[in-house]
C-alpha cells in the first residue's frame, strides 16, 4: 500500500535521514583514511570542516528519525482504518510480520544516533579530538542499521493489503483482532506488573541519588542496567495495567491508542519523557568508557551529572504521567 | 610574554602547485601593555603575520603562543574560543554590518557567548558612552560617517574586554585629523591596561610617539629598519 | 551553563530574524513557492479528511450489514423468502429489504441513484427526516411519492413543480410527487439519490414481485456485527454480505489511494521546489560571505553560523507552513476546494455540491510538515556548511 500519503511520507523520510547519514558516512570514510592533526595541508583543514558537516546531518537524522518515528505511530493507527480485522494500530502493526520489528528498529535508532551526537559533544570539548576514530567507526556501524530500517518499513507497507470489498464473499474474518501483545501479557498479573513498576521508579531515583553523591563506575553500570529493565518494564506496565485505566475501559490494553486526540495525545507525554530519561540512564556508562581520555574527564564526569539530574527528573514527570489516571481512579475510587 | 613567536612559518596550499610561503622563520615577542606598529607593504605577509598574531588560524610550523596559548595546530573551534577572548579586531574597511544598527553591530561578537539582550546593552552602553556615539546607537551602520564608523568599530573590539587589540589599516579611510583622534584613543586604551598592535604604512601611525615598536615585515621575514 | 546555552539559541534565533528580514526580497520567492507547495498538498489532504468525515457521517445511519445475492459474479434480485432464514440468528435487531438501483435519465446525461424501501421500517427511520430539507419521506402506502436529492432537484430543473416522470425500461412514463426533498448537509450520499416506496422501485425496475436487490440488516449490538455477518454468509451461500465498516474502509482506501496519487503528482512540484531551494541556498553573494567572514573573526564558531542558517531555515519552512496551510483551508472550507474536486470526486455524472468541512487533526498537520519541510530543511544543509566553513581570514585579506 504505497499509494497513500502516510505510507508516501514514511519512504521520503527515510530517504532523508538515508540521504544525509550516507554523506556524513562519506566523511567518515575520509577521515578515518586522511585524518592527520599535525598536518596543516589543504585536506586536513577540509576535514576539520566536514566534521561539522557530518555532526550537523546526523543531528537533523536523529531530529528527523524521531519525527518519522511520531509518523510511523501515527500512520499505523491510520492504516488500521483501512486494514481487515484491524480494530487499532496494535492489529495494523501486527497485520505482517514487519511492522513490530521496523518499530523497534526505529526506536533502537533514536538511541544510536543520540549517542553518536552526545559522543560528538564530548570529542569536540578537547583540542586534540580524541574520539573522532570513535566516533566516526560508530557512524559507519549506523549505516546497516539504518538499512534494515528502511527495509523493514518498506517491506510491512508493501505487505499492507487493503481491505476492498471483493466481488465475492466480502466478510473477511481475520483472526488478529486488534492486541496481539495480549496473550502474553494475560500471563503476568496487573498487580505484580504494578508493584515491579513502582519499585523500578523507587530503585532508580535510590540509584540515582546515591550516583550522585558517589560517582563510581560499579554504580553507573548498575543505574544504566536499571534503566534498561525500568524500560521493558514501563512499556509492559503501561500496555498491561495503566493503559486501561488510561481508557477508563478494563480491556482494552492498546499500547497505540493513547497517541489519539480522544486521550489528549498523553502518549506523547508519556513515551516523550520515559525514552530521553531512558537514553539519558543508558548513556551515562556508556561515556565510562572514555574515561581514559584524560583531556575528557571533566567533561564526562560534567555530562553524567546532568545525565543524572535529567533522567531523574524526566522519571519524575513520567511517573506523574503514566499513573496520573490510576492514582485518580484509585483516589475517587472509579472512573470520575 | 604576551605574545611569543619562535620560528613561525606559514604555508599556504602546502603540497600543491600553487604553494605559497607566506611567512618564514619568524621570531617575535610583544611585551604586555604595548602600543606595537607592523610595517611592510602589501603581500610581504604582514596580514598573514596579523592573522597568526589574532588566533585566525595556526602557523604551518614553529611555535606561536598568545596570551598564555599554543596555537600549534589548534583545531579551528579552538582558535575561535580563545580569539573571542583574547583579541578585539579593528578591520581596514571596517567590516560594519551596513544592515545592523549600530548597537547590534557593537554586540556582534557577545551573540555566540550567550549574553542576554539586556546585558548586552548594558556592555555596549559602557563602551558607545566613552566613545562619545550613544546618540548613533539605534542608526543603521549605513547612516553614519566614516570617523563614527571607526568609533563603532573601536567599540566592537573591546565589548569582549580583550587584553589584546589587533588593528589592520586603521586609518586607511580616515583624514588626518581622524588619524589621530584615533591614535590618541589607542594610547588611552594601552594606558587602560590593553596591548595594540597595529598594521599599517601611515606614517601618522607609524611615527605617532606613542609606539613602542616598529616591526617591519618584508619577503615574509621580521626586517629590522 | 544550560541557561548559557539556551540565552545562545534565543540571540542567534533573533539574528537569524534580522538576517532574514534583511534579506527579505531573496527570502520571500522561496517563502511563496515553498507556501505554494504546502497548499497544494494541504489542500488535497484536507479534502482527503472532509471527505472521509462527510463518508463517516453519513454512513452513521447506514445499516450494519447489506445482504446482496451474487450470480456469476454480478449482482442479482434477492428473494424476499431470504428473509426468513435470517428470522433465527440471534442479534438481529431488524431486516429491511431494499431496492437499490441506477436510473438514467437521458434528457440531462445524468444517473441517478434511485433507492425503494420502507422508511418507517428502519430503526432510525424517524431521524431521517433531519436529513430533509423540507418535506417527508414517502408514507408508507402512499405510492407514487418520492423524496429527491438538491443534484436531482437542479438536473431536473423543479422549482416550484413538485412532479417528476421516470421511464420503466418498457418506455410507460412513471410519475411521482416530490414530497420532500434532501438537504445539502448530507450530499455525498443523496445529493443525486430519489427514494420512494419499495413497491414504486419495483415497478420502476421492472423488478418481480417477491424480489429486491438487497437486504439491510440492523444489529443491537456493534460488537456482534462480524459475527452475525459471518453467520449469515454461511447460511446464504450465494449472498455477498457487506458490513458497515467494511464500506468505511473502502471509503477510506480509496480516498487514500486519491490523496497518495495526488501526493505522486506534488513529489514533482516538491523536488522542483527543492532545486530551487538548494540553488538559492547556494547562491553566496559577495556581501554574505563578507558577513560571515566578519562573524567568524568575531568569534563565531562554525556551528553558531549553521545555527543561523537551520533557523533561517526552518522559519522560512515555518511560515511556509502556516501559510500554506491556513490557504488551504480557507480553499478547502470557504472554495470548497475549486480545483481538485474533478481529481478527488466523480462516481457519478452529476458532482454533488456539497459543503466540505475539513476536519483537520495534529496527524494531519505533522504529515504535511514531513512531507514538506524535512526534505526542505535537508537540501539546505550542505548550502548552510558551505556557507558556514566560510574562513574567517577572509575578513582580513
Amino acid at each position: 500500500m504505497f499509494l497513500n500519503s502516510w505510507s508516501l511520507t514514511l519512504c521520503l523520510c527515510s530517504l532523508v535521514v538515508f540521504f544525509l547519514l550516507a554523506f556524513a558516512s562519506r566523511t567518515a570514510v575520509r577521515v578515518l583514511r586522511f585524518w592527520n592533526p599535525a598536518s596543516d595541508s589543504n585536506r586536513q583543514i577540509r576535514l576539520e570542516n566536514e566534521i561539522w558537516l557530518s555532526s550537523t546531518m546526523v543531528a537533523y537524522g536523529l531530529g528527523f528519525q524521531i519525527v518519522s518515528l511520531l509518523l510511523f505511530v501515527l500512520a499505523a493507527n491510520h492504516y488500521c482504518q483501512m486494514i481487515v480485522g484491524a480494530m487499532c494500530a496494535t492489529g495494523a502493526l501486527t497485520a505482517n510480520s514487519f511492522g513490530v520489528p521496523a518499530l523497534m528498529v526505529k526506536v533502537a535508532g533514536v538511541f544510536l544516533y543520540g549517542f553518536w551526537i552526545v559522543m560528538h559533544q564530548l570529542d569536540i570539548r578537547s583540542e586534540r579530538y580524541p574520539l573522532v576514530r570513535v566516533k566516526y567507526i560508530f557512524l559507519l556501524l549506523l549505516l546497516p542499521l539504518l538499512f534494515v530500517d528502511i527495509s523493514l518499513q518498506t517491506l510491512y507497507i508493501s505487505g499492507l493489503k487493503p481491505d476492498i470489498i471483493t466481488s465475492c464473499c466480502a466478510v473477511v474474518f481475520s483472526s488478529s483482532s486488534g492486541t496481539g501483545s495480549q496473550s502474553f501479557l494475560a500471563n503476568v498479573s496487573q498487580q505484580t506488573l504494578l508493584v515491579l513498576f513502582y519499585s523500578g521508579i523507587a530503585a532508580l531515583f535510590t540509584c540515582g541519588i546515591l550516583l550522585l553523591r558517589y560517582k563510581h563506575a560499579l554504580l553507573a553500570g548498575l543505574y544504566s542496567l536499571l534503566w534498561m529493565v525500568f524500560f521493558g518494564v514501563a512499556i509492559v506496565t503501561i500496555i498491561a495495567a495503566l493503559s486501561s485505566y488510561i481508557y477508563a475501559m478494563p480491556y482494552h490494553n492498546c499500547p497505540f491508542c493513547i497517541f489519539k486526540t480522544q486521550y489528549y495525545y498523553i502518549g506523547f507525554a508519556i513515551f516523550g519523557t520515559l525514552i530521553p530519561a531512558v537514553f539519558l540512564g543508558i548513556s551515562l556508562s556508556l561515556v565510562q568508557l572514555f574515561l581514559g581520555k584524560s583531556d575528557l574527564v571533566f567533561y564526562i564526569r560534567k555530562f553524567q551529572t546532568y545525565a543524572v539530574c535529567f533522567s531523574l527528573l524526566f522519571l519524575t514527570v513520567f511517573a506523574f504521567l503514566s499513573s496520573y489516571h490510576y492514582i485518580v481512579y484509585k483516589i475517587m475510587g472509579g472512573e470520575v | 610574554m604576551l605574545i611569543e613567536l619562535e620560528s613561525v612559518t606559514k604555508i599556504y596550499n602546502k603540497g600543491r602547485p600553487n604553494e605559497v610561503k607566506a611567512l618564514t622563520g619568524v621570531s617575535l615577542t610583544i611585551e604586555p601593555q604595548t602600543m606595537v606598529c607592523l610595517k611592510g607593504a602589501s603581500g610581504s605577509g604582514k596580514s598573514t603575520l596579523l592573522s597568526i598574531v589574532g588566533c585566525v588560524f595556526p602557523p604551518t610550523s614553529g611555535r606561536a603562543s598568545i596570551a598564555g596559548k599554543q596555537l600549534s595546530r589548534l583545531p579551528d573551534r579552538f582558535l575561535t574560543i580563545h580569539r573571542r577572548e583574547t583579541i578585539g579586531f579593528i578591520f581596514q574597511q571596517f567590516n560594519i554590518l551596513p544592515g545592523l544598527t549600530v548597537m547590534d553591530n557593537i554586540t556582534l561578537p557577545l551573540l555566540p557567548l550567550g549574553v542576554s539582550p539586556r546585558e548586552r546593552r548594558k556592555k555596549a552602553r559602557i563602551l558607545t558612552e566613552q566613545l562619545s556615539i550613544t546618540h548613533r546607537e539605534n542608526f543603521l551602520a549605513n547612516q553614519i560617517s566614516g570617523g563614527e564608523l571607526q568609533r563603532v568599530a573601536i567599540a566592537r573590539a573591546l565589548i569582549n574586554n580583550p587584553p589584546i587589540i589587533l588593528a589592520d589599516e586603521p586609518t586607511a579611510h580616515l583624514d588626518s585629523r581622524l588619524s589621530m583622534e584615533f591614535m590618541s584613543i589607542m594610547n588611552d586604551l594601552r594606558l587602560a591596561g590593553k596591548t595594540i598592535i597595529i598594521a599599517s604604512h601611515d606614517t601618522l601611525v607609524t611615527d605617532h610617539p606613542q609606539v613602542h615598536h616598529i616591526v617591519g615585515v618584508k619577503d615574509g621575514r621580521i626586517h629590522v629598519p | 551553563m544550560l541557561k548559557t546555552v539556551f540565552e545562545k539559541h534565543l540571540n542567534i534565533l533573533d539574528y537569524s530574524l534580522s538576517s532574514l528580514w534583511r534579506r527579505r526580497l531573496k527570502n520571500a520567492s522561496v517563502l511563496l513557492v515553498f507556501a505554494g507547495v504546502i497548499f497544494l498538498l494541504a489542500s488535497f489532504q484536507m479534502v482527503t479528511q472532509a471527505l472521509t468525515q462527510l463518508a463517516k457521517d453519513s454512513l452513521e445511519n447506514t445499516p450494519e450489514i447489506t445482504i446482496q445475492r451474487m450470480s456469476a459474479g454480478r449482482q442479482e434480485a434477492i428473494p424476499l423468502a431470504y428473509m426468513d432464514e435470517l428470522s433465527t440468528i440471534f442479534g438481529i435487531q431488524k431486516v429491511v429489504p431494499r431496492i437499490w438501483g441506477y436510473y438514467f435519465d437521458e434528457a440531462n446525461l445524468a444517473n441517478y441513484t434511485v433507492m425503494g424501501l420502507d422508511v418507517s421500517a428502519m430503526p432510525f427511520g424517524k431521524k431521517l427526516n433531519l436529513a430533509l430539507r423540507e418535506g417527508r419521506f414517502p408514507e408508507r402506502e402512499g405510492t407514487g411519492e418520492s423524496v429527491i436529492g438538491q443534484s436531482v432537484y437542479t438536473a431536473k430543473d423543479l422549482k416550484n413543480r413538485r412532479v417528476i416522470s421516470f421511464f420503466r425500461p418498457d418506455l410507460s412514463l412513471k410519475s411521482f410527487k416530490v414530497v420532500g426533498i434532501f438537504s445539502s448537509i448530507v450530499d455525498l450520499l443523496t445529493s443525486d439519490l430519489i427514494v420512494m416506496n419499495i413497491e414504486d422501485a419495483r415497478d420502476l425496475f421492472a423488478i418481480a414481485p417477491g424480489f429486491v436487490t438487497d437486504l439491510c440488516v440492523y444489529v443491537a449490538n456493534p460488537m456482534e456485527v462480524d459475527t452475525i455477518a459471518k453467520k449469515i454468509a454461511d447460511r446464504l451461500s450465494d449472498t455477498r454480505v457487506l458490513t458497515r465498516s467494511q464500506i468505511m474502509k473502502t471509503y477510506q482506501v480509496v480516498f487514500g489511494w486519491r490523496s497518495g496519487f495526488a501526493s505522486v503528482c506534488l513529489l514533482t512540484a516538491l523536488a522542483a521546489f527543492i532545486i530551487l531551494a538548494w540553488d538559492k541556498a547556494s547562491g553566496l553573494s559577495p556581501e554574505e560571505r563578507r558577513e560571515i567572514s566578519i562573524l567568524k573573526i568575531l568569534g563565531w564558531e562554525t556551528t553558531d553560523v549553521l545555527a543561523v542558517r537551520f533557523w533561517e531555515s526552518f522559519l522560512v519552512a515555518a511560515l511556509a507552513f502556516v501559510i500554506g496551510c491556513t490557504f488551504a483551508y480557507i480553499h478547502v472550507a470557504f472554495f470548497d476546494a475549486t480545483l481538485f474536486r474533478p481529481v478527488l470526486l466523480g462516481w457519478s455524472v452529476i458532482y454533488p455540491s456539497f459543503q466540505l468541512i475539513p476536519n483537520i487533526s495534529v496527524d494531519d498537520l505533522l504529515l504535511i510538515f514531513c512531507f514538506t519541510v524535512i526534505p526542505y530543511l535537508a537540501a539546505t544543509v550542505i548550502p548552510a556548511w558551505r556557507c558556514a566553513i566560510v574562513p574567517a581570514d577572509s575578513a582580513i585579506r
